[in-house]
C-alpha cells in the first residue's frame, strides 16, 4: 500500500487527539501554501484573524466549557501587550522574552483575580473582570508618560527584518500550539472535571471535585494565552493603543466564541475567521460593525445558542438519521 | 461492638427564622443500613445536604469515623469517604454516562492513576448499577430508574464507605423498586458500604433496614428496629397516622 508508511504519523497522530487525521491533511496543506498566493492586504487578514483564533478559543476555554463569563480577556491581553511591549522600549528586552514575561504576568493576574471572586460565583466574576477591565484601559490612558496614552506606543517587531510572511507563520505556530494544548486540555481528566463543573457544579463538588480550584486553575490557564496572543499582537502591529484592552475588542471576541458555537472545540476557530473576513468587507461602515456583530451574536445566542457549529452539527445528525 | 462510622451530636440547622433540623443526635455502625422517616419538611434532606456539607452547620458536631467534618467542603468530604445521591436526580445531563462515572473516579483525586486505568474501573461500575451497554449515551436520554442507577454508580466510583441514598425509589414502579433494593444489598454485600437512607416506601423500607431513625419537625423523635418504629404512637401519629386512619 502507498499510504502504510503514513499509518505511524496516523497513529502518532490520533494518541496526540487528533481523532479526524484525514480532515487535517487538506487543511495543512491549506495553511502552509495557501498564503503564498495571497496578496500582503489578505495576508495581514489572515494574521489578524489567527490572533482572534487565540483570543476566542481560549475564552471558551473559560465560557463555553467551565461557563465563566470573563469580560477581561481582552485585557488579559492588552496585559500581555503593554508587558512586552514596554520592557522592550525601556529596557531593550527581546521580543520573544518580553511576551513571555507578559504571558506570566497576565497568568498571575488571572490567578489573583480568580481567587478573589471565583468563590463568590455567578455574575460576580463578570461584574469584577468589567471593572478590571476598565480600570485598566483609563491606566493605561492616563499613564501617558509610560504608555503614551492613546498616542500609542511603538515597540519593535518580533522579527529583525518584517516580512508579513514569517508573521504568518510565527502565529500559524503558535495558533496550532494553543489549540493542540485546549485539545489535549479538554481530553483529560480536567477537561472532564471543567465540563462537569458547567454541567451541575453542587453535584460536582459532592463526587470529589475541588470546583473551586477547576475554575481558578481554567481561568488562569485561558488569562495567561490571552495574555501570549496580546504580545503577539503588539509585535506584529509594531504600535500598541488602549484599543487592545478596550471593551469593544472584547464584545468583537465574545461575538466570534458565540457566533461559532461556545463549548465547542471548532466553532471560536470559525467564528474568528468569519467574522474577522467578515469585517474587512464592512469596513467602509466604521465602528458599526461591532454593533452588527452584536446583533447577530444575540440573536444567535437567542435563537441557535450552540452556534454554527451547532446548527451544522443538528444538520449532520438529521441526515444521518434520514 | 461494631465501629461507629458516622456520629452526629446536636446537629442544628436553620434558615432564617425556619429551624429546620434542632439538635438531633444520631450514629451510624459500620456495615449498617439506617433508614430515615418523616413526614414531608421534617428536615430530611437538610439532614443530608449537612453530612455532605453542603449547608454549614449552625450549631453541633459531625464526627466521621472519629474525626471531625463540620468545617469541610462538600469535596473534601467526599474523598473522606461519605457518597450521595441527590432526591432530585443529578447526573451532569450533558455528558454520557461513562464520563460522569468517570467524575466520581477523578473525585477520589488519585492523580498518579492514568485515564486509561481510570476508564476500565468506571466501566465496572457501569456493569454493577445494570448500565451496560449505555456506557456512551448522553445522560439526558436515560430514563428515571438509568438517572438513578447512573448516580448511584457515580456516588460508587468515588469509593465511599458510607452511601447517603435520598429517595432512590421515588418515582419507579413496583418492579424497578425490587431491583434497586436488590441493588442496594448488592452494594452493601460486596462494595461493604454502610448504608443511610431516605425513602418513602414503606414496606421497602422496613423489609430492608437494620435501624430506622424518625425526624419530625426537625428533632428525632423515635429510633429503632423497624418492627418498633411501626408500633409506636408517636411515629404512627406524626407519620404512618393520615395512611392508617
Amino acid at each position: 500500500m502507498v499510504f502504510s508508511s503514513w499509518r505511524p504519523i496516523k497513529q502518532a497522530m490520533e494518541r496526540a487527539g487528533f481523532m479526524k487525521f484525514w480532515i487535517f491533511i487538506p487543511l495543512i496543506f491549506l495553511t502552509l501554501f495557501f498564503p503564498f498566493f495571497l496578496s500582503q492586504y489578505w495576508l495581514h487578514v489572515m494574521i489578524i484573524s489567527l490572533f482572534y483564533v487565540m483570543m476566542a478559543s481560549s475564552w471558551n476555554l473559560i465560557a463555553g466549557y467551565t461557563g465563566q463569563i470573563s469580560f477581561a480577556h481582552a485585557a488579559f491581553a492588552g496585559v500581555g501587550a503593554y508587558v512586552s511591549g514596554m520592557l522592550a522600549v525601556n529596557m531593550g528586552i527581546p521580543a520573544w522574552l518580553g511576551i513571555l514575561i507578559g504571558t506570566s504576568i497576565a497568568g498571575l493576574l488571572g490567578l489573583g483575580l480568580g481567587y478573589l471572586c471565583i468563590r463568590m460565583g455567578g455574575i460576580y466574576l463578570s461584574l469584577t473582570t468589567l471593572g478590571f477591565s476598565e480600570i485598566l484601559r483609563i491606566i493605561i490612558t492616563n499613564e501617558d508618560r509610560w504608555t503614551r496614552g492613546t498616542m500609542g506606543l511603538q515597540i519593535p517587531g518580533f522579527f529583525i527584518e518584517y516580512s508579513k510572511m514569517s508573521y504568518y507563520f510565527l502565529f500559524l505556530i503558535v495558533s496550532v500550539f494553543f489549540l493542540w494544548v485546549i485539545y489535549r486540555l479538554i481530553h483529560s481528566e480536567m477537561g472532564l472535571s471543567f465540563r462537569a463543573v458547567l454541567n451541575d457544579e453542587l453535584a460536582a463538588s459532592s463526587s470529589g471535585i475541588d470546583t473551586i480550584r477547576v475554575r481558578i486553575l481554567a481561568f488562569t490557564i485561558s488569562s495567561a494565552m490571552a495574555g501570549m496572543a496580546g504580545g503577539l499582537y503588539g509585535h506584529y502591529l509594531m504600535l500598541i493603543t488602549p484599543d487592545i484592552p478596550s471593551l469593544g475588542q472584547m464584545f468583537l471576541v465574545l461575538a466570534m466564541a458565540v457566533i461559532g458555537g461556545m463549548g465547542s472545540f471548532i466553532g471560536p476557530i470559525l467564528g474568528a475567521f468569519i467574522l474577522e473576513i467578515l469585517s474587512e468587507y464592512i469596513r467602509i461602515y466604521g465602528e458599526y460593525h461591532v454593533l452588527l456583530f452584536g446583533l447577530v451574536a444575540l440573536g444567535m445566542a437567542r435563537f441557535a445558542p450552540e452556534g454554527i457549529m451547532g446548527l451544522l452539527e443538528k444538520r449532520w445528525r438529521l441526515r444521518k438519521i434520514s | 461492638m461494631r465501629e461507629r462510622i458516622l456520629e452526629g451530636k446536636g446537629v442544628t440547622k436553620s434558615f432564617g427564622g425556619l429551624m429546620a433540623i434542632h439538635k438531633v443526635d444520631f450514629y451510624l455502625n459500620e456495615g449498617e443500613i439506617v433508614g430515615l422517616i418523616g413526614p414531608n419538611g421534617a428536615g430530611k434532606t437538610t439532614l443530608f445536604n449537612v453530612i455532605s456539607g453542603i449547608y454549614p452547620l449552625d450549631e453541633g458536631e459531625l464526627f466521621f469515623n472519629g474525626t471531625s467534618i463540620s468545617s469541610l467542603k462538600p469535596f473534601e468530604i467526599c474523598r473522606l469517604g461519605i457518597g450521595r445521591t441527590f432526591q432530585i436526580v443529578r447526573p451532569f445531563l450533558k455528558m454520557t454516562c461513562l464520563e460522569n462515572i468517570l467524575i466520581g473516579l477523578i473525585g477520589r483525586g488519585e492523580r498518579q492513576k492514568h485515564l486509561r486505568e481510570k476508564k476500565k474501573e468506571a466501566r465496572f461500575y457501569l456493569e454493577f448499577v445494570g448500565l451496560k451497554g449505555r456506557e456512551n449515551s448522553v445522560a439526558k436520554d436515560l430514563t428515571l430508574i438509568e438517572k438513578k442507577r447512573l448516580e448511584m454508580a457515580r456516588a460508587l466510583a468515588t469509593n465511599p464507605k458510607l452511601l447517603l441514598l435520598d429517595e432512590v425509589l421515588a418515582g419507579l414502579n413496583p418492579s424497578e423498586i425490587l431491583q434497586a433494593l436488590e441493588l442496594i444489598h448488592i452494594i452493601r454485600s460486596q462494595l461493604r458500604v454502610t448504608i443511610f437512607w431516605i425513602e418513602h416506601v414503606m414496606g421497602a423500607m422496613m423489609k430492608a433496614s437494620d435501624r430506622i431513625i424518625v425526624l419530625n419537625q426537625g428533632e428525632k423523635i423515635k429510633e429503632g428496629k423497624p418492627e418498633e418504629i411501626v408500633s409506636d404512637p408517636q411515629v404512627i401519629e406524626a407519620y404512618l397516622g393520615e395512611s392508617n386512619a
